[in-house]
């Protein structure tokens, strides 16, 4: 492996080019198979040859019909996972923050939130089961469910929060207090703005996490479900392609939420820039 | 900077909303959990109490023994190979790619499957490997084969598959992180003092990741031992794991039996895990 | 108008968890002074410069400016500004609201203080480059903006924490001598921190030289330059050779020391001569030793010289610098005159004699100072 000032290409670049692109087509290969035959016509079935071209089935989805409660749990998702991000975001944050000192207890938290992070959704689905039993609080899609999710939300945000303050420079707090800012002029003018890419990529993951999750949620859910639970319950009895159809619909809206936060990220980027050479 | 008293308890005030979410959400169920593994039941109601019954009915059935040998091979299986693709794909994306653009490009291209569901993701590969599926009638069409092949679908291979295809990212992710952290130069002086591609791989590149190695193995070990319906969905129901024959146990409310496979189960994920961070620090890495 | 800036350190101690930084430190910087502390990494320069900034407190002492303590004030309010060493402008805004940023914070309206940035970044002659990003500039522009936005707070005291190092030779030499001018023109006092002794005898009336959380000598450049007061400040300004032995007579009033084989180096008594028989440590100028290769040396008097073997030469430019081996524990350094190097050269091996005036020769009243040598090898 020589240092690559010529332009030339050693044969592993494309050794491992060919890898990597036989790897994307892996990754996205199967998803296009759903995405093509949720357009069936209604003669549709749940594999290839493609029988007919239309959006009979996206009707279906829509209209209620033997597909379940689509409108409501989808519905139900989004609000969790906006409810989900804005609390990750603050609380990550804040922790974050909390993190740059030594305080008595740091370790446990660090240590409990990874341990959150690799136990089995389930069982935490089971132990929240349990607290609400014992309290004699009837299961929720905004409380016991809520708190399921988070238990996943936060851990990821945190580590993103500490990667973020690792790359951050104690010297522009000095300056900011040099400059005569108040601690709360400093969050609000200097840390904030420079944390804004990092704060939308955990909203991203808060969302999306919140969105698609639902090992933790399926025993805490109540009797109203949440779009993953419901697409799950339709795969043990799936007779249409319905299915596909739902899952064409939620990765739109995932990419949609994909696509809000790296087009925030860039415009920040992109009208500080503007803002400075404009003048 | 000076401490003022209130600069000494900011921190605790700032991290105690998401130190006591995960109290009340993780910390407290897991306890409620080992305590409930301890309780009686019948058919109507679990009884507060104290009795080993549950664990050991659990231990002693060979049941237990074969859904972990099971769970285990496919951790173990799926391990081997994410470890393998995820190297192999960081590699590509830090040494080979040259400008900053394209490997965050290319990178993004990886991750954005993560952020869209699972299940959607997983149950994509049913028409994909179906006996009528494409990639059967690709190889029909091809003339590789006369007759569609049946392991690829509802067998342990899909299983296997499956956990891969969703489960390779959270390799790559921590290796990523870990070879663009790796100082140039030391390539460098490794070449200029005679070694070979695959030397400064092996002596250089795999002990300066290792630290990513080891979370990503964390990780992908931890989500396998976890999971339950991938195993359930791509095995066609034939094969099962640890959690899911825990969740087959809750679906029919036996509750202490299912804790005490869930105690277990922390146990020895646990165990692995701390295993894991024996051989590697992790903990730099990640508090930075 | 009585000079603004007067900066008086009192008895100040810095501990941080089980080192000391700086110890009971004490020392007058006038209004108007150009102040140089100088020293090696760890000397504690940095610390004291921060504590006069109150981003450190010290654990016990007073900081005085204009004979007002303001141990406990904020940064901002003491009329002090800072400017850092990797010049910490925030990224995230314009050059032109990085230098407005005081004024923001203290609730001057937009047009106001754009305005005022603007004049800022024309006395510094970067307003062409007001709207760009700090990423977008070079070391040397950036330094610049971050001058600007410590200037506009309009302070008594200006900060300098290793302003010169990121910067290439060529731009290092071209700011010094802005910084310079701007100091003369504001009239303020400047406190630099450096650990580059050209640099602080170019630029400052007084230097401070430091040593393991101490002053070793506070003085005017020429003073620290001429007469270093100690061994260790005689090595670390560069300019000097250092001499010890046991003390003894010399000829007329003057003093000797042994430097062995027979012998002494000559000084003109000081105020308070060392008694016969102490170790005592002199200085002699480098530039101001003759040398001669030993078979032209004809014999003479085995006072105020000394001989060794040339082991290193090194031309630059107007002078040669020649380093002498054996003829002192430590490097004996000659500086000769170009013109004088040539017409006799001496090379690698020659077995030379080294001869100067004893009115040459400075008695160090501070011995060998606190360690012996700058950098001491084995430590830190």
């Amino acid at each position: 492996m020589r240092r690559q000032s010529s332009d030339r290409r050693p044969w592993t670049f494309y050794a491992l080019a060919a890898f990597f692109t036989l790897f994307v087509l892996f990754l996205y290969g199967p998803m296009s198979a759903i995405y093509i035959l949720s357009f069936q016509g209604p003669s549709g079935g749940l594999t290839f040859p493609m029988r007919g071209m239309s959006l009979h089935w996206f009707a279906a989805l829509f209209g209620q019909q033997r597909t379940g409660d689509f409108l409501g749990s989808f519905l139900r998702s989004i609000s969790l996972a906006a409810i989900v991000l804005t609390l990750t975001v603050v609380m990550s944050v804040m922790a974050g923050l909390a993190f740059r000192r030594r305080f008595v207890g740091s370790t446990v938290v660090f240590y409990m939130a990874i341990a959150s992070l690799i136990m089995p959704g389930l069982l935490i689905s089971l132990g929240v089961g349990f607290l609400f039993h014992f309290l004699g609080w009837r299961t929720n899609w905004y409380s016991s469910a809520l708190g399921a999710q988070l238990t996943w939300t936060l851990p990821f945000g945190l580590l993103i929060m500490f990667a973020v303050f690792s790359r951050f420079n104690r010297s522009y707090e000095e300056a900011a207090r040099d400059l005569s800012a108040t601690p709360w002029q400093t969050f609000q003018h200097v840390i904030l703005p420079i944390l804004a890419p990092g704060m939308i990529g955990v909203a991203l993951f808060g969302f999306t996490l919140s969105y698609d999750e639902f090992p933790r949620t399926r025993l805490v859910m109540g009797s109203r479900n949440t779009l993953p639970i419901e697409i799950f319950e339709m795969t043990t009895n799936v007779t249409s392609p319905a299915l596909y159809t739902l899952g064409t619909v939620t990765t739109i809206v995932s990419f949609i939420a994909i696509g809000l936060a790296l087009g925030s990220i860039a415009l920040i980027q992109r009208r500080r820039t503007r803002r400075a050479l404009g003048r | 900077m000076s401490s003022s008293p209130a600069a000494r308890i900011a921190p605790y005030l700032q991290v105690a909303p998401l130190a006591l979410v995960l109290l009340v959400f993780f910390g407290l169920p897991l306890l409620l959990v080992v305590a409930v593994s301890f309780f009686t039941y019948d058919e109507f109601e679990i009884y507060p109490g104290f009795v080993l019954d549950n664990y050991i009915d659990l231990l002693t059935s060979r049941v237990t023994l074969q859904l972990y040998w099971n769970t285990i091979f496919y951790a173990l299986t799926v391990w081997a190979i994410t470890l393998v693709i995820g190297f192999t794909v960081s590699y590509f994306l830090v040494f080979h790619v040259r400008t900053f653009l394209w490997q965050l490009a290319l990178f993004l291209l990886c991750t954005v499957p993560f952020w869209t569901s699972n299940v959607i993701r997983m149950i994509s590969w049913i028409p994909f490997l179906g006996l009528n599926g494409i990639f059967n009638q690709s190889l029909i069409a091809l003339g590789v084969t006369d007759k569609p092949l049946e392991f690829l679908l509802y067998s342990d291979f899909a299983v296997v598959l499956a956990y891969v295809h969703l489960f390779t990212l959270f390799m790559i992710v921590p290796i990523f992180n870990s070879m663009a952290r790796i100082d140039r130069s030391l390539i460098e002086a490794a070449v200029d003092g005679g070694a070979k591609s695959w030397q400064v791989i092996w002596e250089v590149v795999i002990p300066l990741s290792k630290t990513g190695i080891a979370l990503g193995s964390i990780f992908v070990i931890a989500l396998v031992m976890g999971d339950f319906f991938v195993v359930q969905v791509m095995s066609g129901g034939q094969s099962a794991s640890v959690v899911l024959a825990m969740s087959n146990e809750i679906a029919q409310l036996l509750y202490p039996p299912a804790s005490a496979s869930a105690v277990l189960l922390i146990v020895i994920v646990t165990l692995m895990v701390a295993g894991i961070m024996r051989l590697v620090d992790v903990r730099r890495e990640l508090a930075g | 108008m009585a000079a603004r800036g007067t900066i008086e350190l009192v008895g100040i101690t810095k501990r941080f968890a089980e080192t000391v930084a700086v110890e009971n430190i004490n020392l007058a910087i006038p209004g108007g002074t150009y102040c140089c502390l100088l020293g090696p990494s760890g000397c504690g320069k940095t610390t004291i410069l921060r504590m006069i900034a109150g981003h450190e407190t010290p654990t016990t002492g007073e900081v005085r400016i204009d004979g007002e303590n303001v141990v406990g004030l904020p940064p901002s309010g003491r009329g002090t500004a800072m400017m850092f060493q990797n010049y910490a402008l925030f990224p995230h805004l314009s050059c032109l609201d990085n230098v407005g940023f005081n004024l923001k914070m203290r609730g001057a309206g937009k047009e106001e203080r754009r305005a005022k940035a603007r004049d800022m970044l024309a006395k510094v002659q970067m307003d062409h480059l007001a709207d760009r990003m700090p990423a977008q500039l070079s070391g040397g522009q950036q330094q610049r903006i971050a001058l600007a936005r410590a200037l506009i707070t309009n302070p008594r005291v200006l900060l300098l924490d290793e302003p010169l190092s990121a910067l290439d030779e060529f731009l290092r030499l071209h700011m010094r001598g802005e910084l310079r001018r701007m100091q003369k023109e504001l009239g303020i006092t400047f406190i630099h921190v450096t650990h580059t002794q050209p640099e602080a005898i170019a630029l400052a009336d007084m230097v401070v030289v430091m040593d393991q959380g101490h002053i070793e000598q506070a003085a005017s450049a020429r003073d620290v330059y001429v007469v270093p007061y100690s061994a260790y400040v005689a090595r670390f300004m560069g300019g000097q050779n250092v001499l010890s032995g046991r003390v003894t007579g010399g000829e007329g009033a003057r003093l000797a020391i042994e430097l062995g084989n027979g012998r002494r180096a000559e000084f003109a008594p000081p105020d308070t001569p060392p008694a016969t028989g102490a170790t005592a440590y002199l200085s002699i100028r480098r530039d101001r030793i003759r040398l001669r290769k030993t078979s032209g040396d004809g014999g003479q008097a085995p006072v105020n010289m000394v001989t060794g073997s040339v082991r290193a030469i090194e031309y630059q430019g107007s002078w040669v610098k020649v380093t002498v081996e054996g003829a002192s524990p430590e490097d004996f350094v000659v500086n000769l005159p170009d013109t004088e190097y040539f017409a006799d050269p001496v090379t690698f091996g020659d077995a030379v004699v080294a001869r100067w005036d004893a009115v040459d020769a400075h008695y160090l009243a501070g011995g060998a100072g606190r360690s012996d040598r700058p950098y001491a090898l084995g430590q830190n």
